[in-house]
């Protein structure tokens, strides 16, 4: 049986302005506490498009057994974290920039699950005005 | 990770189709396997040498250095893969992302570049802001160097060039004397293309450095931010007939991909205002062309973005077409910084929002696995 993993992100939109305060909520299920090696929480941004992947993390949290009360990393954990000011969400012709909330969790014999949730940065326009051929 | 182990499996750059486990342990077995039979091999030549020594097997030209220095770098590469296999296995790619940019935070260097800290991924613009200009405040570098592209020319020509005539005078010699050595006559035929190639290229080159001297651009300030004017002064110097000269304000997507074994690199204009053109007018050296105007980048553009394999590069350029000479084009860069109204979000959005906060019970968006 696969483990049952849980991520949102506060609020109702998903749209947010650059410094704005981003609320997480995780939680983890369907899994014995002593099979989870380490829960990895990152608020990041990636590259999509036709270039190679980049990606550049935020915000990160690593959690292991140890670092819970009773070694058991499953409840619903909320995390805060204040957004940047750059790079923001973008839809451009072959590079897009892409934010997203993703929850990572490793279980023992190296099997590994992961969720994401997209958000968005900013309000830059997917397309420009057409390509200005003269002077105005 | 993949329910079936694949015995095939597609690599597209840097991610594999399949399981990142099991690549990883593949990749650590190699690297072992290359540092063991790395460390078989020089103790068996060491041992030997030690048991039985023969000073004529390391002698000039038997190759026993040679054989040394195979087996040393199989150590060096497979033992520094191992190690670097080993660590990369239950690392995600967001806690070494992490990693790294604690140790950017921590660089010394790095933080003492006029970089703005609250703004990643934007390019720094020491190299930008380091000329004063003579009517504004800024001189902007040209992002070519035709100074270094021609050196690099000259420097290809004259080496080829002296190569080839050495072979064609000594394959004319044979002929002369009546020893016909067709199969390098005709290998001779390609280089003679390619020095045809060299000397057109450097000619070129050499037409547009000496006809078409420098072009300044200068700038009221920088960065810029979209929604506000600047002044910008462009003057070119040289002594020529201009059909056409231009200037631009663009923007363009650089990607780079890795296909295969070649890594390329694809761009894609996605904005140009053509911000004045002139033409038929007469460059004299005493008398430089010079033209003033106001630049406005547009309110919701996208700011310049730079990440390992992917960048939005703002640039200003200038395109000229003089009569007898080839036509040039000079790219200046710019930085743009995000403007007000991106930063924010939409306004539907924003309306949207306020409304779910007047509601006592706050929402969660979210994903369920």
């Amino acid at each position: 049986m696969e483990p049952l993993l849980s991520l949102c992100i506060g609020g109702t939109s998903r749209d947010f302005a650059a410094g704005d305060e981003l609320v997480c909520e995780y939680q983890i299920d369907a899994v014995e506490p002593g099979d989870i090696q380490a829960v990895e929480m990152s608020i990041l941004w990636h590259t999509q498009g036709k270039g190679d992947v980049d990606l550049g993390v935020h915000f990160f949290e690593r959690r292991l057994p140890s670092d819970a009360e009773d070694g058991d990393l499953r409840p619903m954990r909320r995390l805060r974290t204040r957004l940047p000011n750059s790079p923001l969400s973008y839809r451009g012709a072959i590079v897009n920039v892409q934010w997203c909330a993703r929850l990572r969790l490793f279980l023992r014999r190296g099997r590994e699950y992961v969720i994401e949730q997209p958000f968005t940065l900013g309000c830059v326009p997917a397309v420009l005005p057409a390509l200005a051929k003269t002077g105005e | 990770m993949a329910r079936w182990f694949r015995i095939v499996e597609k690599k597209r750059g840097g991610r594999r189709t399949g399981s990142n486990w099991l690549g990883s342990v593949g990749e650590a077995v190699f690297c072992a396997s290359l540092f063991l039979l790395g460390s078989l091999l020089l103790s068996l030549l060491v041992g030997t040498h030690l048991v039985r020594p023969d000073p004529g097997k390391f002698a000039f030209g038997v190759g026993g250095w040679l054989l040394v220095l195979v087996t040393a770098s199989s150590i060096v590469l497979g033992g520094g893969g191992l190690i670097w296999a080993v660590l990369g296995i239950g690392t995600s790619i967001e806690r070494r992302s992490a990693m790294a940019r604690q140790a950017v935070d921590h660089d010394i260097v790095h933080s003492a570049l006029p970089r703005a800290r609250n703004f990643p991924t934007l390019p720094a613009f020491d190299g930008l802001i380091d000329s004063p200009g003579i009517e504004l405040a800024y001189r902007l570098p040209s992002s070519q160097t035709p100074a270094w592209q021609l050196l690099a020319v000259t420097i290809f020509t004259m080496l080829w060039n002296l190569v080839i005539c050495i072979v064609t005078v000594s394959v004319a010699s044979a002929h002369v004397a009546g020893r016909h050595e067709w199969l390098v006559t005709a290998l001779l035929v390609p280089c003679w293309a390619v020095s045809y190639w060299s000397m057109r290229t450097f000619l070129n080159l050499l037409i547009q450095n000496s006809g078409m001297a420098t072009t300044t651009v200068e700038i009221s300030d920088l960065p810029l931010a979209p929604g506000r004017e600047y002044q910008v002064v462009v003057a070119q110097h040289g002594h020529a007939v201009i059909r056409s000269l231009e200037l631009s304000l663009v923007c363009e997507e650089e990607a780079t991909f890795t296909q295969g074994t070649d890594v390329r690199r694809e761009i894609r204009e996605i904005y140009r205002r053509t911000l004045w053109k002139r033409e038929a007018f007469r460059i004299e050296p005493a008398k430089p062309f010079q033209e003033n105007c106001s630049l406005l980048v547009p309110l919701t553009a996208m700011h310049s973005f730079q990440s390992p394999h992917n960048a939005v590069r703002w640039k200003l350029v200038v395109r000229g077409e003089a009569a007898t000479w080839p036509v040039f084009q000079r790219d200046f860069p710019l930085v743009v910084y995000p403007g007000e109204e991106t930063m924010q979000i939409e306004l539907a959005s924003r309306a949207s929002r306020v409304a779910s906060q007047q509601v006592s019970v706050p929402g969660m968006a979210g994903v369920h696995a």
